[in-house]
């Protein structure tokens, strides 16, 4: 299974344009395993807490609002853009520069939770 | 959630902290089991209960830590059925503070791990002559006097029963 993970974040991560790609637990906001460009472990840490956080938010919003589960998240900002896609404890996270294509992202994405169901 | 601290500069950021990290209870105390400010408990006893606990907790896992990894462990995490504990030490010029936090589903290891890093850093500015003002020794002589006299700053007004507000 760890060796699957690993695969996921090498795939993700070879994505034109992907800074970062992380597999993060939701429940605990902890990185299982990542893939970071940006910067110092610290920052993948801060990206998986927040990023966790987020996608439980979008799920318990969703799920507030009878809306199913969430199938695709993406964070659009200044410098760039974050999506997530979760599957049990899972949350697969990818941060991307504004110039990825975020189409390609998504199918990587949703093979990779076909990966791990 | 009621935060109450025994030196002002410590309520901000403590404040912040819980908001921030969506904590049930937050005890800020020294190693020796000293309370320097608290959120969420509504009893001394409890304060007082809770933070000789933490600081053995800590001299256990540091103690541990030492003989298994040649450096004391900085924080220990218990998950319970509904509610997690985090207990760690923070490394400030003024010394080594503890900071015991209890959350639920609410939030997460991870974003608890993350913003007591910022209440570290928040700690360091907000702590007035940070450099020479030093806390108390621990385990002083007088250290029966100094808890009271904390728990007396941070329960002044009527005591309540519930532990978890």
């Amino acid at each position: 299974m760890i060796s699957g993970l690993r695969g996921i974040i090498d795939r993700l991560s070879r994505q034109r344009g992907v800074r970062a790609s992380l597999i993060v637990s939701e429940h605990d906001g902890l990185v299982v395993d990542s893939s970071l460009r940006f910067g110092e472990g610290e920052n993948g840490e801060r990206v998986a807490a927040l990023a966790a956080s987020i996608y439980r938010k979008a799920r318990l919003s969703a799920d507030a609002a009878h809306l199913g589960a969430v199938s695709f998240l993406q964070l659009d900002a200044d410098r760039g853009r974050l999506c997530a896609v979760g599957r049990d404890d899972l949350v697969l996270v990818v941060v991307a520069e504004p110039s990825a294509n975020v189409g390609l992202i998504r199918v990587e994405l949703f093979k990779a939770l076909e990966t791990i169901a | 959630m009621n935060v109450a601290a025994v030196e002002s500069w410590i309520e901000a950021p403590l404040r912040r902290y819980v908001d921030d990290a969506r904590a049930r209870i937050a005890v800020l105390l020294h190693p020796s089991g000293q309370v320097m400010a608290q959120a969420g408990f509504t009893r001394d006893v409890d304060v007082m209960a809770a933070c000789a606990l933490a600081a053995a907790a800590h001299a256990t896992s540091g103690e541990l830590g030492r003989r298994l990894d040649g450096h004391p462990f900085r924080g220990v995490h218990y998950a319970g059925a509904t509610h997690q504990l985090f207990l760690s030490a923070l490394e400030t010029r003024r010394g080594t503070y503890l900071c015991l936090t209890v959350f639920d589903e609410t939030s997460s290891l991870g974003l608890v791990r993350l913003y007591c890093e910022e209440l570290r850093r928040a700690l360091i500015s907000a702590a007035p002559n940070a450099i020479t003002a030093r806390p108390t020794p621990t385990l002083a002589a007088d250290f029966e006097v100094e808890l009271n006299r904390n728990l007396a700053a941070l329960f002044s007004g009527p005591k309540g029963a519930a532990v978890i507000s």
